[in-house]
Parts: C-alpha cells; structure tokens; sequence
C-alpha cells in the first residue's frame, strides 16, 4: 500500500480533523514535533528532531490531581484524567525504540502508571524508516535497524514518489483501512527511491561486554575524566527521548492546588537530596555516573535492554561536547583493576 | 505566545553576522604557531610542578569540533590544540579544578574577563590561577554535528562566527600571565589579520532592534523566547557570574522556583538570573550558545550592558577585577530624579 | 538466657521477597486516599507518631512490617515513611521535623485530612525468621521501621525465639517510643532492651556509649541469631561492622534503607542504587544483597 508524496497533506489534513496529528517540524529555533496545520510545515527530510516525542506520552509537566476544600469546605481530590487521540506522523526508529524502553518503565515491573497508558493507548504511530542517517546516529551499534520500527503501528519507507505503507499492528491497520481512499495499492518503485533496508551508520560502537564490564566498573577512574568535563546541566537528559526521570511538586492557588509531575534530571543536585539536607550523590561525579550507568548497565539489568538508542541527540547538544560514543569507546578500552569499594556514601541509611 | 511575535531565532543578529562574516580558515598559520607554544609551555609548567592542571581543548569525535581537556599529564600535552572551533569558555572550570592545586587556563577576551568577574565575587584568587593568554579570532560554528540531523549543511555556515563572537569587544586577552600571541596583546586586530571589534555604533543593534518593537510585541517576543525554554539550566551553569553555593533555583525549601515548566516559572528563572547577574555580566555569550533550544538569551543581558553603559557610563564588566560594580557602590550624588 | 527454640538448629535461610517489581497489577498508585490524624502522640522534641484512619474510621490499608507509605498533606508535599504500627483502625507513622514537609506534618491537629497512599516495597521477612533469635539495632528514629516488626513478633510471640533490642540516641530526652522500651517490651517474656545514649546526662543513670561499642560490648552471641539494623549513615556504617566482627553471616543481617523518593512505584529514578529502586525493590535488604549493589555500603 502506498501513501503518494502528492496526498501526504491531504491524508494529514483529514486525520487532523479526527485526531491531533504531530509531524516532525522546524520551529524558529529548534525542530520538534508539532501539531499538524496551524502553519505547521512537516519537516520529513530532517533525520530528527531536535527534541525527541517523548512529551506526547510523558509532557514535560503533567497536571496529576487536583485537591482542596469544595464549596462546603470539604476537602476534595480530583483525579479526572484523559487525554487527545493522537496520531505521531513520521516518528524515527530510534525514537520508537525510545517509547519501547518508556513503555517497560510505566507500564510494567509492579505498577502501571495510568497517565501514560491512558495516552499511551490513544497513540498511535507512523515510523518513517532511516534511509540516511546523521553522523552522531549510531542507532545501529544499539541493536536497532534504521530501516525498521517493530514497534510502530504503521512503517513508512521512501519509495520516491510515494511512501510505502505497513501495518504493523491491528491499531494501525484499521487506521489505514478508515483511510484507504488516500491511498493505492500499488508497490511501484521509482528512481527516486530510497534505500532503508541495509542503513548504516557512521558513526560505530562496540557495545559488546560494554554492560558486563560496567557492572564492576562503579569506582573506576573513567569517571573522574568525564565529570570535570560535565556542566551537570540537564541538557542532555532533557534532549533524550528515553530520560524518564520525574519529580512530583504542586502548586497552590487560594484553596484549589494541582499537584504535578514534571522532567527532572539526575545532573541536578537537589534531585536525590533528602530533607535534613543528606544527599547520596552530593557530588558531582556520583551524578554524571549516575547517568551513564543507568543508560549503559541499571535499565539492563531492570529491563534487559539498553536505555541508550543512538539517537545522538545529547551528542549534538552537548555544551562541553561530552559525548556518550565516546565513553563508550573509553569504557571498551578501560582497563579493569581490583579497587576498593568508595561508593556512594550512606545510601545505606536508616528511613526517616 | 502568539503567530505574529517578533521571531526569537538568533538569526535576528544576522545584521551584525552578515557584516563580520569570515573565511577564518586563513588563520591556519595562526592557531598552529599558538598551539605548538601551548604545548611546549603546559609540558614545563606541568614539570616544574608550578600547576597540576592545564585547561585547554582537545579534538573531539567529529571534524570540526573541540572539546575542553584537562591535562595533569606532562606527557598528554599533545592533546592540546587550538583552532577556530574552540567554541568553548573554559573560566569557570577552574573554580572545581582549583582544589587540587594552581591550574593553568587558556585565556582569550572571553575567559579573561570571566575570571576578573571570579575575582572580583570572591570566587577565585589570582594566585590561583596561570593564565596563558591566546589571540583569537573569533570563532566559528560546527553545524556539523549541532546540526547534524539537518540533511544538509550549506557549506558557508560553518565559517560563520558564533554569534557570541560577532558581538565580541575584546577578543585579546585583558589578563594574563604569560601571551602565546603573534602580536601585542593589545592589538585586537591581531596584527591585521582580522577586523577591529564591533564598531560602537553597532554594538547594540540588535538591542535596538528590540527597544523599537511595540510593549505588545516585546511582550510576545519575551512570552514566545520563555516558552520555548526546558530550564535545563546549561546557561546557568556555564556562566562566571552563577556562583552561588546554592542557587535561588535549588532553594526548595524557600520555594522560591516552581519546578512546572510553563511561561510564568520560566519566565521567572530566566529574569531573576538576568537581574542577578545584573551588572556583571561579561558578555562571554556562553549562555547563549550552550543554550540546546538555541534561544537568544544574550539579548536582555545585552539590554542591560546597553542601559549601564548608555545612561551611567560604566566601563564594561571584567576588565579588571578592582573596579567595583555600579550597582554595588553608592555615592549620595547619584542621579535620583524620582526623588 | 537459655535458647527455648530448636529450630536454631537447623536455621532456615531468611528469605527476602523482592517480588514487588516482577509484573505490572496494580493501578493505583500516584493519587493519595483522603484520611483523618485520629492522634498524635509526641516522642521526643522533634518526633510525633501521627495515626491514621480513613474518614469512616477503618485502617487505610493493609500492610506488612517494614513496608512503607507516602503520607502527603496536600498543599506542601508528599514523603515516605515506615509504618510504625498498625491497628484495626488506624495505620502509625512515626515522624522526625527534618524538613519543610515534615514540619507542617507536626503542626497537624486530631482531625485534619491527610492523604495516603500504599503500601510500597517489600517487607520484613517474617515468615523466615519464625523460629529465630533476633536481635534488632537502631538508633534515634530508626527504631520507627524496626517497631513493626518488634510488634509483629510480640503479637506472634509463640513463633519466634529470644528477641534483643539494642537501640541509642544522643540524650535520653531522644530516645522514642519510651514507655515501649521502659515499661512494656522489658515485661514480654524473653525479651531483652539494652539502652544506650551517647552523651552523659544527669536524668540518665544506664549505659552511656555510642552504639557500635556498645553492641559489641553486650557479649550477645551471634549463632543462630539474625540480626535487624535501621539508623542513620553513621551508625548504619559502624553497626554493621561490629555485626559481622560478633560472626552475624551477611544473609542474615537485615536492614531497610532509606533514599529520597518521590513516586514510591519505581518509576520516578531518584531512589536507585544500581538496578534496584529502594521504594520497589526494597526497602528491605540483606546485609549481603546489598554488597551486590554498585556503591551501596561503606
């Protein structure tokens, strides 16, 4: 089935009108993904956003509850919750794999969380498959195929004056099927075609024992280098389309609060202070390791895969260039000696 | 935020831009002469003990793209290198590299200035630090990789200065222990190998550009700029003015900054930090450029260098590190004309 | 004191459930349950034990020893705690005034609405130590975790063995649950409280020693014995020391950690160590799990 290049907008327009279509888009600054019409011009040749999806399914700050006292002065909490049908037009692999990861954390291991499955289900995805990717993609080296997105709903690939169209899942499929007037059945290649079956990167890591040699590599002196380095802003955790780190706060307006989660950021230092003012990772080298064991080693031992997706946005965006390809590479050429145990300090603390 | 805001892109500056760009290429000759003295002079600070630490740049992973280095190592010195793509100001990162002894800093304008504002807040002794002044040129953008998911970069974009240089005023060194240069260190021509700094009559235009815009459409400008901010807080963390033990941001207890990211918190964090640098601010732009939302933060800080400078006749922030700043000194005959 | 029990003989191994994290079942979690202070009493200056029940007077939830809550007040904030204690009718949560929650927590009067939500993480492992001599260690408020267990057991006393309670705090006047350490648990049968405090005090005519040194001093022998540890980094760090130095095997030292958290399901990040989420994994760990955990002690 294919999508003609010429109908793309069409297609869009008339989705638009049943559900919020984001496309990838440049805005004036960065590119991100936004919503279909209102001026919105879709940005399908940009190899990424600069910002990734992940606020269609988990928004920077997200409205929990609202609470405080009702017209008699009793106190209420007000846990309505729902969200848009929306439909994510031209999401990249990586950023698929980004909500694969997403859907492990909220959705699995204990409890699920309701407000992303909520969104979670009314999503629904078209992968665009890489035929070019940029020089910091290294999706590849993460296990990920360019060309594919199993877990989208429906995959496209550049055929040249179409995109090929592939239902993936029976959500995607009967989205097609309401559709199929825009579209036609032929699988007609033209010159113009682009080639997403063998996509490969430039850029190259070697991930292999990279986990297992992390395991024993907490007090190492890698560390050390990468953090005099680190601003510990939030940069890269906010460009990540897998840093799904919260915090939970509120705000209070009269008698009505709303309590909120919002992004936080591991590179922070009040993100793991307790009150009384004890922080586990006080300094700064316990947080930048902290990320970058949670990326490369934690979320596998949790979830069995890599929380890296070699999308290479915190590479772009870096301010000091600290760029995780070559950690990786540095983590593959460290040297493995028997240290003592420094630690985090007192993360063996008593409650309270 | 609406469509018919004043657009908030740093190409705004592109009157400045246009006029200073430059193949700096031709500096090769330059940055080679100026690397191969860096590496000789770190190697025998390093030996005689006189530093722990040289900070400088290395090469990163990419063509065209540079990294700080921290080299305790007499024999790493190589690593160090010099070129237009040193798009980093390294000052501040002696305040953490300090504690393990002296440590030697490459300096341009930039940095010079930023550790005379570490010194005049206390942050940081002169004694502290070896300052190894370099000439710079300005210099120039990497689209190649902070651009790298665009599917093509014109070729003339990556010899286009930074725009935190186009608005350079002292690109030589105004501290130092020691000049790598070609030059006098005074000459902010480089012996005529570049232009003279921005002309004064052209220093604050894009600020200009702005006081002529409508309140309506400032206001627009500013909602739709603070809209697009994700508080990552690079800026902050960047900057030689944000020295605070604990920032007013982190004051949870205090709650002075609510962690919500829309207009009204945005807003808030991004003019407590612009009333807070004040009048200290050096101009080194690195908080526009570590910005990742490419926002033009420097304007309203330039805003402030532009009122200082116009109504009080201040000398600009950093140039030496006694003079104390205006807002910090009271003298009874002060204009007060409210009064 | 002569060991009753036979089972020491032949020790089960302690087995602690981790299964919290294993599958997706629950939905509820992030929104709190609207609930009523019925009492409060005050421990010491700074500690209150708040006690909670839901607007019609039942206990909020169920729950095991050592699993925790998130006690929120709706317009300052949310933090996890213990439950202390737990009645038909009401849930207990012992508080220290540390920070800007748990301060307004102490100006709550009988009456006013909080809000709940649990119970989070694992437990105690109750049912393996059936049969076992305990000897629990606290200091200050971390005898809060350590008490529901203590009455745990004393409302199963049959099923376990001797029970030894060494606990400290700076000055008498720090010591919590008072009357619990002076009067009632000294009366229950085979039931040992050794007091310390750390500093000399006019109204204090018992043991003066910090907590490691006192420990060790006790003479208790550590065959057979699992031993329960709850305090701050100090003592955590000292404590645990001397337990192994008395011959405690890691299995069967015991502890429940705290770190900052702020969802209590293992999905906000902050309260990891390695792999593990404190507020899902744990809080209740082995002396020897945690050794496997990247950074986690010394």
């Amino acid at each position: 089935m294919q999508l003609s290049k010429e109908r793309v907008d069409a297609f869009l327009a008339e989705l638009n009108q049943a559900v919020r279509v984001y496309v990838p888009a440049r805005g004036e600054a960065v590119s991100s993904f936004a919503r279909y019409g209102q001026g919105t011009e879709p940005a399908f040749d940009l190899v990424n956003t600069d910002m990734p999806p992940k606020d269609m399914l988990f928004p920077q700050t997200e409205k929990m509850y609202r609470y405080g006292l009702d017209d008699e002065g009793k106190p209420f909490v007000d846990a309505t919750f729902d969200a848009d049908e929306v439909v994510l037009f031209g999401v990249r692999p990586c950023d698929m794999r980004s909500i694969e990861c997403m859907d492990d954390v909220f959705l699995t291991r204990g409890f699920i969380d309701e407000y992303y499955e909520t969104r979670r289900q009314k999503l629904t995805t078209f992968a665009l498959a890489c035929t070019a990717p940029a020089p910091t993609c290294f999706c590849d080296s993460m296990g990920l195929n360019a060309g594919q997105a199993p877990a989208a709903d429906v995959l496209l690939k550049d055929v040249g004056a179409a995109w090929q169209l592939a239902a993936q899942s029976e959500k995607g499929a009967a989205l097609l099927g309401k559709y199929k007037g825009f579209f036609d059945e032929s699988d007609v290649q033209d010159a113009g075609a682009k080639n997403s079956d063998s996509v490969s990167c430039t850029l190259k890591v070697d991930m292999d024992g990279v986990k297992e040699k992390l395991d024993q590599m907490f007090d190492h002196p890698l560390w050390e280098d990468i953090t005099k380095k680190c601003l510990t802003c939030g940069t890269c955790t906010y460009v990540c389309p897998t840093c799904y780190c919260f915090d939970i706060s509120q705000s209070n307006r009269m008698k009505i609060g709303e309590r909120y989660r919002c992004w936080d950021s591991c590179m922070f230092s009040v993100y793991s202070e307790m009150a009384g003012g004890h922080n586990p990772r006080a300094d700064k080298l316990s947080r930048v390791r902290q990320r970058f064991m949670h990326k490369l080693c934690f979320f596998e031992d949790r979830y069995g895969k890599s929380l890296c997706v070699g999308c290479g946005r915190c590479i772009q965006k870096c301010p000091v260039a600290l760029d995780i390809s070559c950690l990786i590479d540095d983590i593959g050429a460290a040297e493995l000696a028997p240290v003592a145990l420094a630690g985090e300090k007192g993360a063996g603390d008593g409650k309270h | 935020m609406t469509d018919t805001a004043p657009s908030i892109t740093r190409e705004q500056t592109a009157r400045v831009q246009t006029a200073r760009v430059q193949t700096t290429r031709v500096h090769t000759a330059l940055f080679a002469e100026v690397t191969q003295k860096l590496r000789l002079r770190a190697k025998e600070l390093l030996e005689s003990g006189e530093v722990v630490s040289v900070i400088g740049w290395e090469a990163g992973r990419f063509e065209n793209q540079t990294t700080p280095a921290f080299i305790t190592d007499a024999n790493k010195v190589d690593r160090l290198i010099f070129n237009e793509y040193c798009a980093n100001t390294l000052g501040k990162y002696v305040l953490s590299e300090k504690l393990d002894g002296k440590v030697a800093v490459c300096v341009r304008g930039c940095e010079s200035r930023g550790i005379n504002r570490m010194i005049s807040d206390n942050q940081l002794k002169r004694s502290e630090v070896y300052l190894l002044g370099l000439p710079c040129p300005g210099m120039v953008e990497s689209p190649e990789v902070s651009h790298a998911s665009e599917p093509s970069h014109a070729p003339e974009a990556s010899s286009k200065l930074l725009s935190k240089c186009a608005f350079c005023t002292h690109r030589q060194p105004v501290v130092f222990d020691e000049y790598l240069g070609t030059c006098e260190a005074t000459d902010e021509t480089l012996g005529g190998l570049i232009p003279k700094p921005i002309d004064p009559s052209e220093r604050f235009s894009d600020v200009e550009e702005l006081e002529a815009l409508s309140l309506d459409e400032r206001n627009a400008y500013f909602e739709k700029l603070y809209n697009n901010c994700i508080r990552c807080y690079a800026c902050r963390e960047v900057c030689p003015c944000c020295t605070c033990r604990e920032c007013f941001v982190d004051q949870a207890r205090a709650g002075w900054q609510g962690k919500q990211n829309n207009l009204e918190e945005n807003r808030f964090y991004n003019l407590t930090r612009v009333f807070h640098i004040g009048d200290r601010c050096v101009e080194c732009g690195e908080c526009e450029r570590v910005c990742p939302m490419e926002l033009p933060l420097m304007k309203i800080n330039r805003k402030m260098v532009k009122d200082l400078t116009t109504l009080f006749s201040v000398p600009e922030a950093g140039l030496d590190s006694e003079t104390i700043s205006p807002l910090n000194t009271y003298d009874v005959a002060d204009l007060e004309e409210y009064l | 004191m002569a060991n009753t029990k036979t089972a020491n003989s032949k020790a089960a191994n302690i087995e602690i459930e981790h299964g919290c994290a294993r599958e997706a079942t629950v939905r509820q979690g992030l929104v709190p349950q609207l609930c009523t202070v019925k009492s409060i009493s005050h421990e010491t200056s700074d500690v209150m034990s708040l006690r909670i029940s839901t607007f019609d007077g039942r206990r909020p939830f169920d729950c095991k020893p050592g699993q925790t809550a998130m006690v929120s007040l709706l317009p300052f904030g949310e933090c996890m705690f213990c439950v202390s204690a737990q009645g038909e009718d009401y849930l207990e949560f012992t508080i220290k005034r540390v920070g800007y929650v748990t301060e307004q927590l102490h100006a709550l009067s009988v009456g006013d609405t909080v809000g709940l939500r649990g119970p989070f993480g694992n437990w105690f492992p109750y049912e393996s130590l059936k049969g076992r001599d305990v000897l629990f260690v606290g200091g200050g408020i971390g005898l809060a975790p350590l008490r529901s267990l203590i009455t745990y057991m004393l409302d199963n006393r049959a099923s376990y063995g001797r029970i030894d309670l060494v606990y400290s705090g700076s000055k008498p006047s720090d010591l919590v649950y008072l009357q619990d350490l002076q009067e009632a648990w000294p009366q229950q049968p085979n039931m040992h409280v050794h007091l310390s405090v750390y500093r000399e005090s006019s109204d204090w005519d018992g043991a003066v020693a910090y907590t490691a040194p006192f420990l060790e001093g006790l003479g208790i022998s550590a065959t057979g014995k699992v031993a329960v540890l709850c305090g701050g980094p100090s003592l955590f760090r000292t404590c645990s020391a001397s337990l192994e130095k008395m011959g405690f095997a890691l299995e069967d030292i015991i502890t429940t950690l705290e770190m900052r958290m702020k969802c209590g399901v293992g999905k906000c990040g902050r309260c990891n160590v390695g792999g593990k989420y404190i507020c899902l994994d744990g809080p209740v760990f082995s002396m020897a799990e945690l050794k496997t955990l990247p950074g986690s002690v010394h």
